[in-house]
């Protein structure tokens, strides 16, 4: 395990954080075309009308199960899942952390415990690489990601549930369920982006997700710094306008969504309780259009932290191609986990 | 005896007679003549209960009597349909916002919104959501149920005075069209009553359902 701090994805986490971003990403397109089917009609023509946005939600629905499976067996039948697992499992440390944390925020502690220390450039000799924010937003993903498929799987099929299902409460049940997880998740999705592309030390994408570690070096150069160099970035021109502008696209976009679900009849809200509707529905229209614009920035800045990770693996072959003729011997592929 | 169709347009309602609906088909032929449905749809269907079996003494033709009393009411057939209810839980379930209650009391499905959720079968307890399209090319391929349908209760006809197709083609009148008031009156002048339970009733005709 390196030193630095940023490189913690093995090869295999990083392509399935892509293809799970990706996957993710066409879920909600296609749900939330689906549930703010007004307020997003472009989007669901731009998916094939009302037949086409079901059949992609359905086959990314399908998708995301062939991914779950997988990453199920491999945390089993493997040394390093079976490793990642057990890092991920709350400690009594963390517990720790969370208690301090809040007294923290309250002005009850003088400092934030070293396992809430995430971001702040800390060598893994001082900090664990996981904080307890970062395995809760695993534990909170990962959660939502099997509550939605197993309630995402029972409405599509309904033949084995049906006797449960044929009623208005049942099937309100399942609508509300499926809606409002999706809700949440959205919301914690559109922070994801912000938090990981927007940050100072980051901006614009945290190549960490991306750059398997068996790329990035073990050692920087110069290794006399006290901590893993981080003070040593400078901040990149754009960020403090991006950041600002994403942020309150952030904001807004979270908002909406809420707001929407609420104002919005049907899914998952009953007619019965819907509240708004008149101007309010152009403000609504345009907020969670504005959330849906966040959620593409997340996908294009995933893209391009795939497209960082293929410019540094060219760099990486250019000098290795350079010190081999140098050396006159031989070119040697890094390999990975 | 007043005929099946009281009144038509705003808050006109359609319910079942089902002591006297004779199982004859005269309603499924006439919606489909007036709305050339195919022959592999329908809008509107007869079930027939506990077929070929005589109900318990002298509750003949009495369905509703008989279920109040808790005894067998032998054969009854029930002209299902869209009753177009006043608390609908297909508009309350739809995600897509593609049903909904009009101001003049008809529900009514809007096919360029509908998505084939297929949630409004699950919650109408009359069985009126078809999915005629359900085992055609892409619908049949994601397992979603393409356009909904239901019975329309013939808005256009009513919009010039005339009754649903198959209430005025009823030969023995058991499909009644009118106010939920003058519903109530007619089956109580027939010495008939709703052969629907009070959870059903209130979800057709919700607060009117007092008047039955």
């Amino acid at each position: 395990m390196t030193n630095l701090d940023h490189g913690k994805f093995t090869r295999m986490t990083t392509t399935f954080h892509t293809l799970l971003a990706l996957d993710v990403f066409i879920l909600f397109f296609s749900g939330y075309g689906l549930m703010f089917n007004d307020e997003l009609w472009w989007l669901v023509t731009l998916m094939g009308g009302s037949t086409g946005v079901t059949a992609v939600h359905r086959i990314a629905g399908l998708a995301l199960v062939a991914l779950i499976v997988f990453w199920v067996l491999m945390m089993l039948t493997t040394s390093t899942g079976r490793g990642n697992f057990r890092e991920i499992l709350m400690g009594p440390d963390d517990v720790a952390a969370a208690i301090q944390d809040f007294k923290f925020v309250l002005g009850m502690a003088d400092e934030r415990h070293p396992n809430a220390r995430q971001f702040a450039g800390y060598k893994s000799d001082d900090v664990p690489l996981l904080s307890y924010i970062g395995k809760g937003v695993i534990y909170i993903f990962s959660i939502e990601l099997t509550l939605l498929t197993i309630s995402g799987l029972l409405i599509w099929s309904k033949t084995g549930v049906m006797q449960y299902f044929a009623t208005k409460t049942a099937a309100m049940a399942f609508v509300v369920f499926h809606g409002l997880l999706g809700v949440i998740m959205l919301m914690g999705v559109m922070f994801h982006i912000f938090e990981h592309g927007f940050h100072p030390a980051f901006y614009p994408v945290e190549v960490k997700a991306f750059i398997p570690r068996k790329l990035i070096p073990e050692e920087h150069a110069d290794t006399d710094h006290d901590s893993t160099g981080i003070s040593q970035l400078t901040l990149a021109p754009s960020w403090g306008w991006a950041t600002n502008v994403m942020g309150v696209l952030t904001v807004i976009g979270i908002v909406s969504v809420l707001v929407g679900s609420i104002f919005d009849e049907g899914y998952p809200v009953p007619r019965e309780l819907v509240v708004g509707g008149g101007p309010t529905d152009l403000l609504l229209t345009v907020g969670i259009n504005v959330g849906i614009l966040v959620l593409f920035i997340g996908m294009a800045l995933q893209m391009y932290g795939n497209l960082l990770r293929v410019r540094w693996q060219k760099q990486l072959e250019q000098e290795a191609r350079a010190t081999a003729t140098t050396d006159g011997g031989q070119v040697n592929q890094p390999n990975d986990d | 005896m007043s005929q099946g169709v009281m009144s038509v347009g705003e808050d006109a309602r359609i319910f079942p007679d089902v002591e006297a609906c004779i199982d004859c088909g005269g309603c499924v032929v006439a919606c489909k003549r007036t709305w050339d449905v195919p022959r592999d749809e329908q809008r509107i269907s007869i079930s027939t209960m506990l077929e070929g079996e005589e109900a318990a003494a002298g509750l003949n033709a009495h369905s509703a009597k008989a279920l109040r009393q808790g005894q067998n009411p032998g054969e009854t057939s029930v002209p299902m349909q869209c009753y177009h209810c006043e608390n609908a839980p297909c508009v309350s379930v739809c995600p897509t916002d593609s049903l909904f209650k009009k101001e003049n009391g008809f529900v009514e499905v809007r096919d360029d919104l509908c998505v084939g959720c297929q949630y409004c079968l699950s919650a109408c307890p009359f069985g009126a959501p078809q999915f005629p399209d359900a085992d055609e090319g892409a619908a049949k391929l994601f397992g979603t149920g393409g356009t909904m349908d239901k019975c329309t209760m013939c808005e256009e006809r009513q919009d010039v005075g005339k009754g649903p197709a198959c209430a005025e083609e009823c030969a023995t009148d058991a499909l009644l069209v009118g106010t939920a008031g003058q519903i109530a009156e007619e089956l109580d002048k027939r010495g008939s009553a709703s052969f629907f339970n009070s959870e059903a009733m209130e979800i057709i005709f919700g607060e009117d359902a007092e008047a039955f």
